[in-house]
C-alpha cells in the first residue's frame, strides 16, 4: 500500500491534472473574494454610497458603535441559545434512535433528514402560518377553551430562537447519531457490572465518548445562526437581528458595502476563534464536513 | 445497491440538463421578439399586465421585485450596468438618480399614451418636463386600524405611538417613511435636517419600539388580514386590500398631514432593451392597462382616462383614491445630503436594534 | 417487579420524547401539505375556505414557478456535475501526492464548510461586481461549485483512507494506461464515496438560498422565488410545488434503499 510517489508520479494521472483544477477553483472563488472582502473592508463610499478606493479606517471604528454591538450581543445569545436547546433535543433523541434495536432504525434515521429535503424557507413559514394570531396553535388553545385572547407568539427573540433550532436541528442531531451509535455496548456494560448507576455510566463513560459529536455539532449549529438573516426575518419580524441581517441590509437597502465587508470580517473572525477552541480541544475537522 | 444510488445521481442529472435543454429552447424561440428586463416593487404590478404586454408584442418580460427605494438602488448599482431596463423609482428617487446619472431619457415620441396622465400629475418638480420619469401609481403611508381590536381613536400618526398599542403594530421597512411619519406625527418636515431637532426625533421614534411587532413594506396586508398586528402605518392600497378582507379594518388619514409618494417608471442608464422599455411604459400609459393595475393594485391612479372608466367603485372608495384634502395637506419626500441621510440611518439601526 | 415496571415507564417516556421531535420536524410540513390544498383565492392565502386540488393544476400553468424550479434542477445538476469531477480527481491527486501547497488546499477547503454562508455569498458578490461578470446562471454555477467541492472531497477522502492502490499497480502492469486504469480501477472502488458526495452536493445546492440571493442577478431560482412569494404571504401553488417535490424525494429514498444513504451519513 505504501508507495514512493515518485514511483506514482510516472505511472497513473499526473499530480498536476488532479489537483489543479481543485487549487484554481479554491483560489479564485474562496480565497479572492476573501481578500476582496479584506480590502472592501478598508475602502471609503462617496456621497452616493458608490464604493471609493480611498484607505480608512472608518468602517472598523462604526463597529464599535453601541447600536451594532447590540446586535452582535444578541446574535450571540441567539446562537447560544440555538446551540443549548439543539444539545438538549439532539442528544436524548439521537441516542434513543441510535441505541434502538429495533429493525426500523433506518427508517427512523431517514425520517429525521426527509423534512430537510423541503425547502427550509418554506418550513420556516411554516411555522409563521402555525404560530399566527390567527393560526393552528391559537385555534386550538381556544378551541379547548385554555386561552380566551389569542397569545402573540410571534416576531420576538423567541421565536427566532425557535426558527434557528428547527433550521439547525439535523446538523447537532447526525453528528451526535454517528459517535453515539459507535459507542461500545461492552463498554457500557462493564460499567454497569462494576456497579456504576446509570447517572455515574453516563457522566464518566457516554458523555465523554461522545463529546466528540456535542462540539462538532455545536459548531455547525453556533456559527451558521449567526448569519441565518432570513430565519429572523420571518420569524423574528425584524426584532430579532443577527448580524447576518446587517450585513445583508448593507448590502442590499444601506448600500455600504464596506461597511458590510467590515461587518463580515466580525463573523469571519469569530469562526476562526471557535474552530480553534474546537481543534483545541481535539475536535476533528473532517466531522464538520460530512 | 450502490449502482442503485449512482443511478439515481444519475438520473437526476440527466433530468435537469434535459430541463436545461427545455429552456434554452424555449428562450431561443421567444428570443427572437426580444426581452425586456424590469425590476418593480412587490406587490404593485400584476402579473396579468406583463402576461398581456408579452401576448401583444412577443416580448419575454423578465420581472424582479424590490422592498424599498434603497434596495433597488443598490441593486442596480451592484449589477453591471443594463441589467434592468426599466425601474420604478419613487418621487425622490428619480430625481437622486437623475443627479447619478443612472437614468436614461425617455423617447417623447413614443409616449403616445402619456395624454392618459391628468395634467396635476406630470411636470413635478423631481423632473419637470418628464424628461426621465413618467408617474405609474402613487398614495398614502396611511395608517390602518383593525376596529374590533383596537378601541382607542386614532385619528394621526401621534397616535402610533401611543403605549395602548404596545407590540400591535405593522410598519413599513423603510426608514424615509418612518421617520417621515416621526416628524410629521411632531409637525416637523419629513426632510427634516436641523440636528438639534433630529435629536428629538429620534427620541421620539424609539417611543415607536415597543409598539412595533412586525416589519413589513412588501405585504404589510397580511399581518393585518391575519391579524397578528392590529393596527400599522402601511401604504393606502394594502391597507384598502386588508379592508375588503376584513371590514372591522379601517384607513385612518392622519390630521398632521400625510406621507405622499408617486412612483414613476424609469429606463436605466445603458439599458439593452431601450425600445422594448419605451414600448412597455406607453403600454402601461394606457387607459386599460391602468385598470387591471387598479383593480389589483388600487393606489392613487394618475390615469385619468382610466379613472374616468373604472367608476365608482374606485372613485368612492377613500382608500383607494385619496380625497383631495389629504393630498393637498400632505407632504413628498425629498432627496436628502448624505450627512443628513446617515443621522436617519443611525436613528433607524437604533430603532431595529 | 418494580424495576421491570420502571424500566418500561422509561422505555414509553423514551418513545413519547421522540414522538414530539418528530412532530416538531414535521409540524411545518404538515401545515405545507394542508395548505396546499386550501381553496382560498385572496392574499395571503391563511384562512381555510375548504379542499381543492386546484393549485396543482395551476401550478403547471405558472410559469414562473416552473422555470425557477428548472433553473434550480439545471444549477444542481451542473454544479453536482462539476464540482463532483474537480472533488473527485483533487481528492485521489491530495490523497496520492504530496507537493508545496498541499497544506494550504487542504486549510482553504474547509473555509467554506466552516464560515457562515452570508460572507461566501457577499465575497463572492464583490468580486464578481468587481470584475464586472454580469450575474446570472454562470455567476450560480460558479459559486455552487465553490462550495461544493470540499463536501464532495471529503466524502471521497473518507472512502480513500481504508484504499490499497496495489490493484491500480497491478492493472499498469498488465498493460493498461493511465486514462483506463482510472476510469476501470480507480473510479468503480471509489464510487459509493463519488455517488456520496455527488448526492451531498445536489441537496446542499438545491437548497441553497443564502449565497444564490447575492449572485443570482436575474437568475430566479426555486429557493429565491420561494423567498419572494413569502414577501407577499406563500400562494398555495408553492406549497403544491413542494409538497410534490417531497412527495417525490421520499419515493427516490424508498426505491433506492434507505439504508445505503446512511451508512454514508450525507444529508
Amino acid at each position: 500500500m505504501k508507495h514512493s510517489g515518485h514511483e506514482w508520479k510516472s505511472n497513473t494521472l499526473p499530480a498536476f491534472v488532479t489537483v489543479a483544477p481543485v487549487a484554481v477553483c479554491m483560489l479564485f472563488l474562496v480565497i479572492v473574494p476573501l481578500i476582496y472582502v479584506v480590502i472592501m473592508s478598508f475602502c471609503s463610499i462617496d456621497e452616493y454610497y458608490n464604493v471609493v478606493f480611498r484607505f480608512t479606517l472608518k468602517n472598523y471604528a462604526m463597529l464599535a458603535d453601541a447600536q451594532y454591538t447590540h446586535i452582535y450581543l444578541q446574535s450571540l445569545l441567539i446562537a447560544f441559545l440555538t446551540t443549548v436547546f439543539c444539545i438538549l433535543i439532539a442528544y436524548p433523541f439521537s441516542f434513543l434512535i441510535a441505541r434502538t434495536k429495533s429493525r426500523k432504525k433506518n427508517i427512523y434515521y431517514m425520517m429525521v433528514i426527509i423534512p430537510f429535503w423541503t425547502n427550509s424557507l418554506i418550513r420556516i413559514y411554516g411555522w409563521r402560518t402555525f404560530l399566527g394570531t390567527n393560526g393552528w396553535l391559537n385555534n386550538a388553545l381556544r378551541f379547548l377553551h385554555l386561552t380566551d385572547a389569542p397569545v402573540n407568539f410571534l416576531f420576538n427573540r423567541g421565536t427566532t430562537v425557535l426558527g434557528m433550532v428547527y433550521c439547525l436541528m439535523p446538523f447537532m442531531i447526525l453528528p451526535l447519531y454517528t459517535s453515539i451509535e459507535k459507542l461500545d455496548q461492552n463498554l457500557l456494560e462493564a460499567s454497569a457490572d462494576l456497579g456504576a448507576r446509570r447517572g455515574a455510566t453516563f457522566l464518566h463513560v457516554i458523555l465523554p465518548l461522545t463529546s466528540g459529536g456535542i462540539f462538532s455539532g455545536s459548531i455547525m449549529v453556533f456559527i451558521p445562526c449567526l448569519g441565518y438573516f432570513f430565519v429572523s426575518d420571518i420569524l423574528g419580524g425584524g426584532n430579532s437581528d443577527v448580524i447576518g441581517n446587517l450585513i445583508e441590509r448593507q448590502f442590499q437597502s444601506g448600500n455600504n458595502w464596506p461597511f458590510g465587508a467590515a461587518l463580515s470580517i466580525i463573523l469571519i473572525v469569530i469562526t476562526l476563534l471557535l474552530v480553534k477552541c474546537y481543534q483545541k480541544i481535539g475536535g476533528s475537522m473532517d466531522a464538520l464536513g460530512v | 445497491m450502490k449502482k442503485k444510488l449512482i443511478c439515481m445521481v444519475m438520473t437526476m442529472m440527466l433530468t435537469a440538463s434535459m430541463l436545461a435543454g427545455c429552456g434554452a429552447s424555449s428562450k431561443t424561440a421567444s428570443g427572437s421578439a426580444g426581452q425586456l428586463n424590469v425590476f418593480v416593487w412587490t406587490e404593485y404590478v400584476p402579473d396579468s399586465v406583463f402576461k398581456k404586454f408579452e401576448s401583444e408584442t412577443g416580448i419575454k418580460v423578465n420581472v424582479s421585485t424590490y422592498s424599498s427605494n434603497e434596495d433597488m438602488l443598490a441593486k442596480v448599482k451592484s449589477e453591471a450596468a443594463g441589467t434592468y431596463d426599466i425601474v420604478q423609482p419613487s418621487d425622490y428617487m428619480v430625481k437622486s438618480m437623475i443627479a447619478q446619472n443612472m437614468l436614461e431619457k425617455l423617447d417623447q415620441t413614443k409616449l403616445t399614451n402619456l395624454g392618459n396622465i391628468g395634467s396635476q400629475y406630470l411636470n413635478a418638480s423631481y423632473d419637470p418636463g418628464n424628461v426621465y420619469s413618467v408617474p405609474y401609481q402613487g398614495g398614502v403611508a396611511a395608517i390602518a386600524v383593525n376596529t374590533s381590536v383596537v378601541k382607542k381613536e386614532i385619528t394621526g400618526y401621534a397616535d402610533l405611538f401611543d403605549p395602548s398599542l404596545k407590540n400591535s403594530l405593522v410598519v413599513l421597512d423603510d426608514y424615509r417613511a418612518v421617520i417621515g411619519m416621526t416628524e410629521r406625527s411632531m409637525g416637523l418636515s419629513m426632510n427634516e435636517t436641523d440636528k438639534t431637532k433630529l435629536a428629538k426625533v429620534s427620541d421620539q421614534l424609539m417611543k415607536l419600539k415597543d409598539n412595533v411587532k412586525l416589519y413589513d413594506s412588501d405585504s404589510p396586508k397580511s399581518a393585518l388580514i391575519s391579524g397578528d398586528c392590529s393596527a400599522g402605518f402601511a401604504w393606502s392600497a394594502e391597507i384598502a386590500l386588508a379592508m375588503e378582507e376584513n371590514p372591522d379594518i379601517k384607513i385612518v388619514y392622519p390630521k398632521e398631514g400625510a406621507y405622499l409618494f408617486m412612483d414613476n417608471w424609469c429606463i436605466t442608464k445603458g439599458a439593452k432593451n431601450y425600445d422594448a422599455a419605451m414600448q412597455f411604459i406607453n403600454f402601461m400609459l394606457d387607459s386599460e392597462s391602468a385598470q387591471m393595475v387598479s383593480k389589483e393594485f388600487p393606489y392613487l391612479c394618475p390615469n385619468t382616462k382610466a379613472v374616468a372608466a373604472m367608476g365608482s367603485d374606485y372613485t368612492d372608495n377613500p382608500a383607494k383614491n385619496p380625497p383631495a384634502d389629504v393630498i393637498a395637506s400632505g407632504e413628498y419626500l425629498e432627496d436628502l445630503d448624505s450627512d443628513t441621510l446617515s443621522i436617519y440611518n443611525d436613528m433607524w439601526n437604533k430603532l431595529k436594534q | 417487579m418494580k424495576r421491570k415496571k420502571r424500566e418500561k415507564a422509561r422505555a414509553r417516556g423514551g418513545v413519547l420524547f421522540c414522538v414530539l421531535v418528530y412532530l416538531f420536524l414535521f409540524l411545518p410540513i404538515l401545515v405545507i401539505v394542508v395548505n396546499s390544498f386550501n381553496a382560498t383565492t385572496s392574499k395571503p392565502y391563511l384562512s381555510w375556505k375548504g379542499f381543492t386540488f386546484s393549485w396543482y393544476a395551476e401550478l403547471f400553468t405558472n410559469t414562473d414557478l416552473l422555470g425557477a424550479f428548472g433553473n434550480t434542477l439545471i444549477l444542481a445538476g451542473v454544479s453536482t456535475l462539476l464540482s463532483t469531477m474537480i472533488g473527485t480527481l483533487g481528492a485521489v491527486g491530495m490523497y496520492r501526492y504530496k507537493f508545496r501547497g498541499k497544506g494550504l488546499i487542504d486549510a482553504v477547503l474547509y473555509i467554506p464548510v466552516v464560515i457562515p454562508e452570508i460572507v461566501v455569498g457577499i465575497s463572492l458578490l464583490t468580486m464578481f461586481s468587481r470584475i464586472n461578470i454580469p450575474r446570472g446562471m454562470i455567476t450560480l454555477i460558479l459559486s455552487h461549485v465553490s462550495f461544493c467541492i470540499p463536501f464532495v472531497i471529503f466524502n471521497i477522502r473518507a472512502r480513500l483512507s481504508g484504499y490499497d492502490s496495489s490493484v491500480e499497480e497491478a492493472s499498469m502492469d498488465l498493460g493498461a494506461n493511465r486514462i483506463r486504469t482510472f476510469m476501470e480501477i480507480t473510479l468503480p472502488i471509489l464510487a459509493p464515496g463519488i455517488a456520496g458526495g455527488a448526492l451531498l452536493a445536489f441537496t446542499l445546492s438545491i437548497d441553497d438560498v443564502i449565497i444564490s440571493y447575492f449572485v443570482n442577478g436575474q437568475t430566479m431560482t426555486y429557493p429565491l422565488k420561494v423567498m419572494e412569494s413569502i414577501r407577499s404571504g406563500v400562494a398555495p401553488d408553492v406549497n403544491a410545488l413542494s409538497t410534490l417535490i417531497l412527495i417525490g424525494t421520499v419515493l427516490l429514498v424508498v426505491l433506492t434503499q434507505s439504508d445505503l444513504i446512511i451508512k454514508h451519513r450525507h444529508y
